[in-house]
């Protein structure tokens, strides 16, 4: 998880980020990838889902993120689930937005 | 009557056996001055409600109070009267029995003395009249108008009494004369065994219809006479039966008794009059209404379920009863409970019914609200579930906290299969953000939300974070 993407670079990565950046992104990267296949960045405020982003990975390696843009009522403890195509889980991401 | 159909079958054993009680303290304590105390208590506290359904405060008070102080001294000043009573019986004679009196009638008090003084040769002449009178048949006699007792009957006769030789009138339970001289027969064909006194005894008895005694001092036999005619007397049981035949008194029972009975009978009907009363008084007077919320229990439950969520947690139920008794109503007296034998997982409906309230006696529900009440039930399960810190505040300026690590990251949790079903995580209480300046450690305790929910055994409820925070780059 970070601030922001800078040239496919995930910058200030952290697990507490404040509300006044006003977004928070995603960052993922695989390697390898074997044909083209899609992932998915399940985000959830507390245990209510926030929104789902359809990514696509491209072979033979590929990085790609997902970004929400903060309000003050996204303040709490956050999670994303990013999944394969299938619906595997593949990793679980946890932060907070606080003030 | 309508107000029959409020009576139930407890309220009926409940006056019949205080009833009972008040009768058996005036069996036991009748004769003595306890119970004419007890009395005037009682006389007090009529007198007392009377005060209060007139609304005289005062009176009603000073009442109260002079009740209460006299109860407190007749057990002080009478407790070896009470003790005596309670003493001299057995639990038998307490609870049930009937103290005798043994009051002696005036034909066994007569057959007595006759037997007494025919033991030791005294001689004896007692006049019993019957309807007609002997003032013109008899002379002399000094009037006594004493109660009849042996001991009496003895000592007019003993030798050295200057009265002894003439006879005694027995007037119902009194000796109305002594030394009255008897008119003598004139009969020539009377027995050579016969003396004076036999004579003066055939001599009444022909003249009036009077029963004469004779007491022989020579040969110590009685006889009577009666109707000019002499019948030797040979047992006790004769006796009794000529002296009873001539008062006309048939029946083996007395008087005495039948007075008895008949006092015990209005003694029983009053004890059922005055408890009745003041059970009406305590429990039908006045009707109050009173407003109470009391918790619902739930029993029988499935130890395997459990109870997530209820639409109420308590009720409010609107009672009535007479002042007295509703203002003497605890609450632990009164229960709502609701039988889940039969509820399943999931949402149950129940509905609050007469059956489900316990009420102290004399006491009427007139409405519960709410009269139905869900209650939803889960099965208990175990889940491992994954942890994660909640922060909150702010950071110092300048600051990142760039990573963290969780000891231990997942916990197990006991709680029921659909709460722990839509739970995928499980938070720690807010952990500020504020004082972090550098690198660290911090324990932080769990958040249990819903309550519900607890951590199995062998789990930790605080958890170590291991937190790396890092200047933030220019």
């Amino acid at each position: 998880m970070c601030e922001e993407i800078k040239d496919l670079t995930p910058q200030n990565p952290a697990v507490v980020f404040s509300i006044k950046i006003g977004k928070v992104s995603c960052f993922t990267s695989f390697d390898p990838v074997p044909e083209k296949t899609f992932i998915y960045h399940n985000w959830f405020h507390r245990d209510d889902p926030s929104t789902k982003k359809r990514l696509t990975l491209q072979p033979p390696r590929w990085a790609t993120y997902s970004t929400i843009q903060l309000r003050e009522t996204d303040k709490g403890p956050w999670r994303v689930e990013i999944s394969d195509q299938k619906g595997n889980l593949l990793r679980i991401l946890r932060f907070s937005i606080t003030d | 009557m309508p107000f029959l159909e409020f009576i139930r079958w407890q309220d009926v054993i409940d006056i019949l056996l205080n009833s009972y009680i008040l009768f058996r303290l005036y069996v036991l304590f009748r004769e003595t001055y306890v119970f004419r105390v007890l009395t005037g208590i009682a006389f007090l506290w009529i007198f007392q409600r009377i005060a209060v359904f007139f609304g005289l405060i005062l009176t009603s008070w000073v009442m109260q109070g002079i009740t209460a102080v006299v109860a407190l001294i007749i057990i002080i000043v009478f407790r070896n009267e009470i003790r005596s009573v309670l003493q001299a019986k057995n639990l038998r004679a307490i609870l049930w029995g009937f103290p005798q009196k043994s009051v002696p009638t005036t034909i066994q008090v007569i057959v007595e003395s006759v037997k007494a003084l025919s033991k030791r040769h005294i001689g004896a002449l007692i006049v019993l009249p019957a309807k007609e009178n002997l003032e013109d048949v008899v002379q002399g006699g000094i009037p006594l108008r004493g109660l009849i007792s042996k001991e009496m009957i003895n000592s007019i006769f003993w030798g050295d009494n200057p009265v002894h030789d003439g006879a005694i009138i027995i007037e119902e339970d009194r000796i109305a004369k002594v030394g009255v001289i008897l008119p003598l027969s004139y009969k020539n064909d009377l027995p050579s065994r016969y003396g004076t006194r036999h004579r003066a005894a055939l001599g009444l008895s022909e003249t009036t219809d009077a029963l004469v005694v004779v007491v022989s001092e020579e040969t110590g036999k009685v006889v009577v006479a009666k109707d000019s005619k002499i019948k030797d007397i040979t047992s006790n049981a004769m006796f009794t039966k000529i002296l009873q035949e001539h008062m006309g008194i048939h029946e083996e029972e007395n008087v005495y008794q039948q007075k008895e009975k008949f006092k015990m009978s209005i003694a029983a009907i009053i004890s059922i009059f005055f408890i009745t009363g003041i059970w009406f008084s305590f429990s039908k007077g006045l009707d109050t209404l009173i407003t109470l919320e009391i918790p619902v229990e739930y029993t029988n439950r499935n130890p395997v379920f459990e109870i997530v969520d209820t639409s109420v947690n308590a009720v409010r139920l609107h009672l009535g009863g007479s002042g007295a008794l509703i203002k003497s109503i605890q609450p632990e007296q009164i229960q709502v409970k609701l039988d889940l034998g039969n509820a399943v997982i999931g949402q149950n409906i129940f509905s609050i019914t007469q059956d489900s309230i316990t009420l102290p006696p004399g006491i009427f529900l007139r409405k519960v609200i709410p009269s139905v009440i869900e209650v939803t039930l889960d099965e208990t399960i175990k889940k491992e579930i994954p942890l994660q810190v909640d922060w909150v505040g702010e950071l110092p300026e300048g600051l990142i906290l760039s990573e963290i690590e969780i000891d231990p990251n997942r916990v197990e949790i006991i709680g029921g299969k659909r709460i722990l079903g839509n739970i995928s995580t499980l938070y720690t209480e807010k952990v500020h953000l504020d004082n972090l300046k550098g690198t660290g450690t911090i324990l932080a305790n769990l958040a249990l939300t819903p309550a519900a929910l607890k951590i199995a055994s062998g789990s930790k409820d605080k958890v170590r974070i291991v937190y790396v925070v890092k200047p933030r780059p220019r």
